[in-house]
């Protein structure tokens, strides 16, 4: 065998290597959409029909749990969670990579350092702080969307704010500074000339904090109790009354799946940017 | 200080104050005040008096570490020696995978940026959904992955238990895995597509084969990334919670009680809230030590990226 027609073969082999890594990563995925429309005695049984896929499973699952108010508790709080979270890493990130100024070095540790801290450390805290919240003036945190969307808020704008400062190290200078020229204040040309150009950034951080968000589980579990539940705990609410009711189980995990991988699948091209440039540049 | 650089750092001040108000009231007080509570006997008969439970000193933390009559001695050492396996496992089979899928996908054929695409999904299936859907898949009798391997390909001949004894381990760290390894990939790919093919070509010309370039090349101008994804990757691993809580409640058995779980179940099953709070802190403490050194073995890489 000559050297190229080895070489051929080899890129052949990989090519054909890479194709069936991916089906053997996508096989979960196939199955948890499979699986959701087959019948339990199907599922149970093993006897599977994929020819003749049964929808029956979506239409019951949202009798089995509240799978309505789940879904939609959870769009509400994380579309703030992630909006607030945009807004104050656009705004920080802004100050990190423009303005030397004391104290920026140790804010930019503490930032890091607020991921070091592990949930169970300071969750007793802040549910204590919500119940005396209720109990003393007329701010109702506990079970409600606002609760969470604030300490949502909290999580994701720290790794926002590094993001942030990298789409923005990335604008030159200068379009500010003729903003300012052209009689703009500080403010102006940040929110009129800036942002628009970090749009990409915005959009990345947007989506970043909703599917972070959309994940949580511990907080929502401990800080709400019926009004303000996530899809998370109507997941777990399913495992714990529903058990055997697979076709179910996995029809609930396909249509909580469903939003974030719209989400993702439509931002893609500037989420994938804002991710490695956070990452490549550290 | 000139009037222009004090109204520009004022202005950064402002800039700041929103993200750092959020950090202040939902990080650092409740952190603090978790610490202070870690220094209490704070459990089912004092709860009512929170902040003024009985004083208790060090004594929550010499129980854990050091008083091996205890029960709660032998659920920490063990839930911690797990933790341990977990996050080495999970992280270095992550991250040896997506190197791997990186470079195999790093490469021109028909479809790679469709491939690279849809290689991408498993991290985006929420943990949640990840580990409700692998709790079906291990199951013994009506589970795919015991369907496969013994039903349909033959490979084992007795259905092994998944979710019950040893295997309950593997059963969440190939699921974290799984949804680990797109993320690196990513990363890797960015990381790859920087590196200046000019370099390899030349030491292609000298006669390196693959390897020795992988080796010399690819390897080193990666250790920035492969720092930042070390660092991240064993704290996010350390701190996993959602997987074995949704795959198998809130007491998983000894073989994958993780620190999470067992500080959760501790906490909020057995109200014994002090020792919850002493155990949280020791874990943070671990963290501590291990971005110490971290920062010691990848310094250099870091002053290069910068």
């Amino acid at each position: 065998m000559s050297a190229t027609t080895r070489r051929r073969w080899t890129n052949w082999g990989l090519n054909a290597l890479a194709y069936f890594v991916l089906i053997v990563m996508l096989a979960p995925v196939f199955w948890l959409v499979a699986s959701s429309t087959q019948t339990t005695s199907a599922l149970a049984s093993g006897s599977y029909d994929l020819l003749h896929p049964t929808f029956d499973a979506f239409s019951d699952m949202w009798n089995s749990v509240d799978f309505e108010r789940y879904l939609a508790n959870s769009i509400v709080i994380c579309s703030g969670a992630a909006l607030f979270a945009t807004a104050f890493a656009s705004s920080a990130g802004y100050a990190l990579a423009r303005f030397s100024f004391r104290g920026s070095r140790t804010y930019e540790l503490t930032v890091v350092g607020t991921q070091l801290i592990p949930g169970s450390l300071f969750l007793l805290p802040v549910f204590l702080g919500f119940v005396w919240l209720k109990q003393n003036t007329p701010i109702a945190l506990l079970d409600t969307h606002l609760g969470l969307i604030l300490v949502y808020t909290a999580f994701f704008t720290p790794l926002a704010i590094y993001f942030m400062r990298a789409f923005f190290q990335a604008i030159p200078r200068e379009l500010e500074e003729a903003a300012m020229v052209d009689g703009c204040t500080r403010f102006q040309a940040f929110l009129r000339v800036v942002l628009p150009n970090a749009t990409p950034g915005l959009v990345a951080t947007f989506v970043y904090a909703f599917l972070f968000a959309w994940d949580e589980l511990l907080f929502a579990t401990a800080l709400t109790e019926h009004r303000a539940e996530t899809i998370p705990i109507g997941i777990r609410n399913f495992i714990g009354n529903y058990s055997e009711e697979y076709d179910q189980l996995m029809a609930a995990g396909v249509v909580s799946t469903l939003p974030v991988i719209i989400a993702f699948f439509a931002t893609q091209r500037w989420l994938v940017r804002g991710l490695t440039a956070g990452a490549v540049k550290g | 200080m000139g009037i222009a650089d004090r109204s520009r750092a004022r202005f950064a001040y402002w800039l700041i104050a929103p993200a750092a108000a959020f950090m202040v009231l939902v990080h650092l007080i409740p952190t603090a005040a978790g610490m202070f509570l870690s220094l209490l006997n704070l459990n089912t008969f004092t709860f009512q008096r929170l902040f003024g439970a009985p004083w208790a000193g060090l004594e929550n933390y010499d129980s854990i570490l050091f008083d091996s009559a205890n029960p709660l001695h032998s659920g920490f050492t063990n839930a911690a020696s797990n933790t341990a396996f977990y996050t080495v496992w999970t992280v270095s089979l992550t991250l040896v995978l997506g190197l791997a899928i990186a470079l195999l996908l790093n490469r021109s054929f028909p479809g790679n940026r469709v491939v690279r695409t849809l290689m991408l999904t498993p991290w985006v299936v929420p943990s949640f959904v990840v580990a409700s859907l692998w709790q079906f898949m291990w199951q013994r009798d009506a589970g795919i992955v015991n369907k496969l391997l013994v039903d349909y390909l033959g490979f084992v001949d007795e259905r092994p238990t998944w979710l019950l004894g040893e295997n309950t381990m593997w059963a969440i760290i190939i699921p974290s895995v799984w949804r680990g390894i797109p993320f690196a990939m990513l990363i890797f790919i960015a990381g790859l597509q920087a590196i200046p093919p000019e370099l390899h070509e030349a030491a292609a010309i000298d006669g390196a084969g693959p390897w020795k370039r992988f080796r010399h090349i690819t390897l080193p101008l990666l250790r920035p990334l492969i720092a930042i994804q070390l660092l991240f990757g064993v704290i996010y691993s350390a701190y996993q919670f959602a997987i074995p809580y949704i795959m198998l409640g809130s007491n998983p058995g000894p073989s994958a009680d993780l620190l999470m779980t067992l500080i959760i179940r501790q906490s909020f099953s057995n109200n014994l809230f002090g020792y919850g709070a002493a155990v949280s802190t020791l874990l943070m403490a671990a963290m501590f030590v291990w971005v110490a050194i971290w920062y010691r073995a990848f310094r250099r890489d870091l002053q290069e990226v910068r």
